[in-house]
């Protein structure tokens, strides 16, 4: 029986080893040349979900253009940078990925990653593509570091060759942090705020730009100190802050770091959000969170807008959201699957303009006028552009959101000002 | 009850020269076919048609077989600690941090305070801020410091057993990657970037010197070039000479007086000791000669990735090496060898190329990559159940493993043993 089960599972596995050579399906459209763009998302851990909503956002929108760019058949490969081992985006596995998208002959562009530490790592090897520079566009990498000098020898380490290959459709930490602080500020009128920060990247990120406008709006900060996401309790750490009397604290960093507990403790120590006000960034999108008693009245930072926000201004994101909602059954479990299409957008027009090849796609971005999406296809609802110099979008948007009545409120969009 | 001394005395060198030559066999095997995978990919692969090289690049590319490389060098050496010595350690991963931040530290720019840089034999481009050290010193002195840190874990843990020392170690392996985390601000001085990490590191060479490359047959085989990220048949054979190193130093410390204390003090600890067998020295140098190949993978690990990251050396990574050797077969270095490669193949490329496969040919979209622990956990609750020594299992643990209960041995014997 054991050798029967035994034969049965080897014989199933080599069957489907020998389906397929692992390249994407044959083309079912088009005459022209068949490219292939990918997505290189963390497909195991916390990050799981979102990463497939984005990939699901993206097949759909490919078979609504019919796969077709100019006389051009995209196919799409999606990769994973995650491993089980890890639970999360493993270093190993980008390493594997970037060499894998270079070995790709026909693959010409690629779509991630979500987090700006894999993106360090695939960015430089893109870069010195003997046939490229190959194209990166990110839905979520947010760091500074990437586009724009912030840590000592960045961006340039990035780019071994001297040419740009990397833009992204979302705003950098930096942004964000200066939103969160302004509207503390000028909305709230807050004056001691104490900074606590997730230790990773991003937070960390966050923070440090929130305390670097902080004088400039007219805010004292107390202290920025990082939480430890595995501690069962931050009631010491609340009493210390109550020590210092604030009138507001923020969050820097992701929810799933045990942000269900720090707001908890937060307001078993410091009272009431509406005493002493707290926002926060990368805790948008928890229905958990949302229905949490100390969650109502902390308001979000998030970068770019929200799928409500998508959702209102009608046009392509509004479609495009009702369309994933019609075939998946439901919404998209993140927003950054709207943005994932909209980086595919910006690929897909860099290959219209372009000869077909690596190298001239990624020039169509980082030379002339770059690339602009017009607001009646954007996935993202308007008009943005590409600043050909760094790769950045244009749009600095970071929409402010409060948790009132168990969900999630559009308060305002936050257009960052000198 | 009486002892049968004589005879015991008189199997040993049967065993040992029956060791002696399968390890030599072994030898052959793993050197034959590091070649023929290193012929293969540099002049056959290029020669095959779009669709062969594709479906190799897929399922089999060489950036895989070197990442599996360096779980090899970790898996030997934790089978040191583990398997020889018979001490559970649940924090190799440590070792494998030191590694690697040793490597990122002195060959990196991340020292920006060294504003003309320090070199020594390095392939760094000149000018550059931080710490240029040749790779192959770099592999020498991170080896010697994770010996010594070794030592350090394995000191107070001399007098402690089976759970208690797994949780020391445990201990260990969580503390040292927090302090890689928090190290950004040491009293206001940066040593680890925290967990944005350090990134890139400097190109490595295979040789300080000599021409920077020579053709072979069509192609260019680097000699003292810097090997850029598409160099990937050169790193493995770099790799391929460290994991020989350490299959190499780990096969003759077996066979040696130090490999047989391990394995007295694995077997019986208290026995041993009676017999003469210096627990401490033997549990140290365990330890210490573990971590060394610990250190040396990290580097290798850095080197592959072009850079270090804290969040990486979690404590499942311990696990998942735990596996590989106890999958492979505890104690057996080619065991040792198979699991790790089997498992690390399987985490980074396997799964997800089946999963790839399978929705193309069946028209499915199941993420496959997300079920990798249910199928990590059964092949383990399956191999406990129907093999328990691992794949290729020591042949001193298979008759442990196989034998009779002791209660029925002694029925058997008639009550004497």
């Amino acid at each position: 029986m054991q050798r029967t089960f035994a034969t049965a599972t080897v014989v199933a596995l080599a069957l489907a080893a020998c389906g397929g050579s692992g390249s994407p399906a044959s083309p079912t459209s088009g005459t022209g040349k068949t490219l292939i763009i990918s997505t290189d998302l963390p497909r195991q851990g916390a990050s799981k979900d979102g990463s497939e909503a984005t990939n699901q956002a993206i097949e759909l929108y490919l078979d609504q253009i019919g796969h077709k760019v100019g006389d051009y058949t995209i196919e799409l490969k999606k990769y994973d940078d995650s491993t089980a081992a890890a639970g999360k985006w493993d270093p190993g596995q980008c390493t594997k990925n970037a060499d894998d998208h270079v070995a790709n002959v026909n693959e010409v562009g690629v779509m991630g990653t979500y987090n700006s530490g894999c993106a360090k790592i695939i960015l430089p090897i893109l870069n010195q593509d003997p046939q490229g520079p190959m194209l990166m566009v990110s839905q979520a990498n947010t760091n500074p570091g990437l586009t724009k000098m912030w840590d000592p020898g960045e961006p340039d380490k990035y780019y071994p060759t001297g040419k740009r290959n990397f833009a992204r459709v979302v705003t950098t930490d930096d942004t964000q942090g200066r939103a969160s602080a302004q509207f503390m500020a000028r909305d709230l009128g807050v004056k001691k705020c104490f900074i606590l920060n997730d230790n990773e990247t991003y937070g960390q990120g966050v923070a440090q730009s929130f305390v670097a406008e902080a004088p400039a709006v007219g805010i004292q900060i107390l202290g920025n100190e990082p939480w430890d996401p595995k501690q069962a309790s931050y009631t010491a750490l609340f009493e210390k802050i109550k020590a210092l009397e604030p009138d507001c604290v923020f969050f820097g960093g992701v929810y799933e770091n045990n942000g269900g507990q720090l707001i908890k403790d937060k307001v078993a120590v410091l009272g009431d959000n509406t005493k002493v006000k707290i926002m926060a960034t990368g805790f948008i999108g928890y229905p958990e969170l949302n229905k949490l008693a100390e969650g109502q009245g902390l308001y979000l930072a998030f970068p770019g807008l929200t799928t409500d926000d998508l959702k209102s201004q009608g046009g392509e994101a509004a479609k495009l959201i009702a369309d994933y909602a019609a075939k998946y059954g439901g919404e998209p479990a993140t927003s950054y699957a709207l943005y994932g299409v909209a980086a595919v957008q910006v690929i897909l027009a860099a290959i219209a303009k372009s000869d077909g090849t690596r190298k001239s796609i990624t020039e169509q971005v980082f030379s002339g006028s770059g690339i602009t999406i017009p607001a009646d296809i954007s996935a993202i609802g308007k008009k943005f552009s590409i600043d050909p110099a760094t790769g950045d979008i244009n749009l600095l948007d970071t929409t402010i959101e409060i948790i009132k009545n168990n969900a999630e409120t559009y308060l305002k969009g936050w257009p960052i000002t000198a | 009850m009486s002892l049968d001394t004589p005879k015991l005395t008189e199997s040993e060198p049967i065993r040992s020269d029956l060791s002696q030559s399968h390890t030599k066999r072994w030898a052959l095997w793993f050197s034959g076919i590091a070649l023929v995978v290193w012929l293969f990919y540099t002049f056959v692969l290029p020669l095959l048609g779009e669709q062969a090289g594709t479906f190799i690049r897929h399922w089999m590319p060489l950036g895989s077989i070197n990442e599996a490389l360096v779980w090899v060098i970790c898996a030997i050496g934790l089978n040191i600690v583990v398997g020889y010595a018979g001490l559970l350690d649940l924090g190799f991963v440590a070792f494998w941090a030191i590694g690697g931040y040793i490597a990122a530290w002195l060959m990196s720019t991340f020292f920006d305070q060294i504003s003309h840089g320090i070199y020594f034999l390095s392939a760094a481009p000149p000018n550059q801020h931080g710490i240029h050290i040749n790779w192959w010193l770099v592999l020498i002195i991170s080896g010697c410091v994770c010996a010594f840190a070794g030592i350090v874990i394995g000191a107070p843990t001399l007098r402690l057993k089976s759970d208690y020392l797994a949780l020391v170690t445990l201990g260990f392996g969580e503390i040292i990657p927090q302090f890689f985390v928090n190290g950004e601000n040491i009293f206001g001085f940066n040593l680890t970037n925290g967990v944005k990490g350090i990134s890139p590191l400097d190109n490595v060479s295979p040789l300080p010197f000599g021409p920077p490359a020579v053709s072979l047959g069509g192609a260019t085989i680097p000699i003292s070039q810097p090997l850029g990220p598409f160099d990937v048949g050169a790193k493995y054979v770099l790799f391929v000479l460290v994991a020989a190193f350490c299959i190499f130093v780990s096969l003759r410390l077996r066979e040696g007086r130090l490999g047989r204390a391990w394995l007295a003090i694995r077997e019986d600890e208290l026995a041993a000791s009676m017999m003469g067998v210096p627990l401490m020295q033997s549990k140290l140098a365990a330890y210490a000669v573990g971590a060394f190949m610990g250190g040396l993978g990290g580097v290798v690990y850095a080197v592959h990735n072009n850079s270090v990251f804290p969040d990486r050396f979690s404590f499942a990574i311990s696990i998942v090496l735990l596996a590989m050797v106890v999958l492979g077969g505890m104690g057996n270095v080619w065991g040792v060898i198979v699991g790790a490669l089997g498992l690390a193949w399987f985490n980074s490329t396997g799964l997800p190329q089946l999963g790839d496969s399978f929705n193309e040919q069946f028209g499915t979209d199941i993420n496959f990559p997300s079920y990798n622990y249910l199928v990590f956990g059964s092949i383990l609750v399956l191999m406990m159940l129907f093999r328990r020594e691992g794949i290729f299992p020591e042949a001193r643990t298979r008759q442990v493993l196989r034998e009779a209960e002791r209660s029925d041995a002694e029925e058997l014997d008639g009550g004497e043993v």
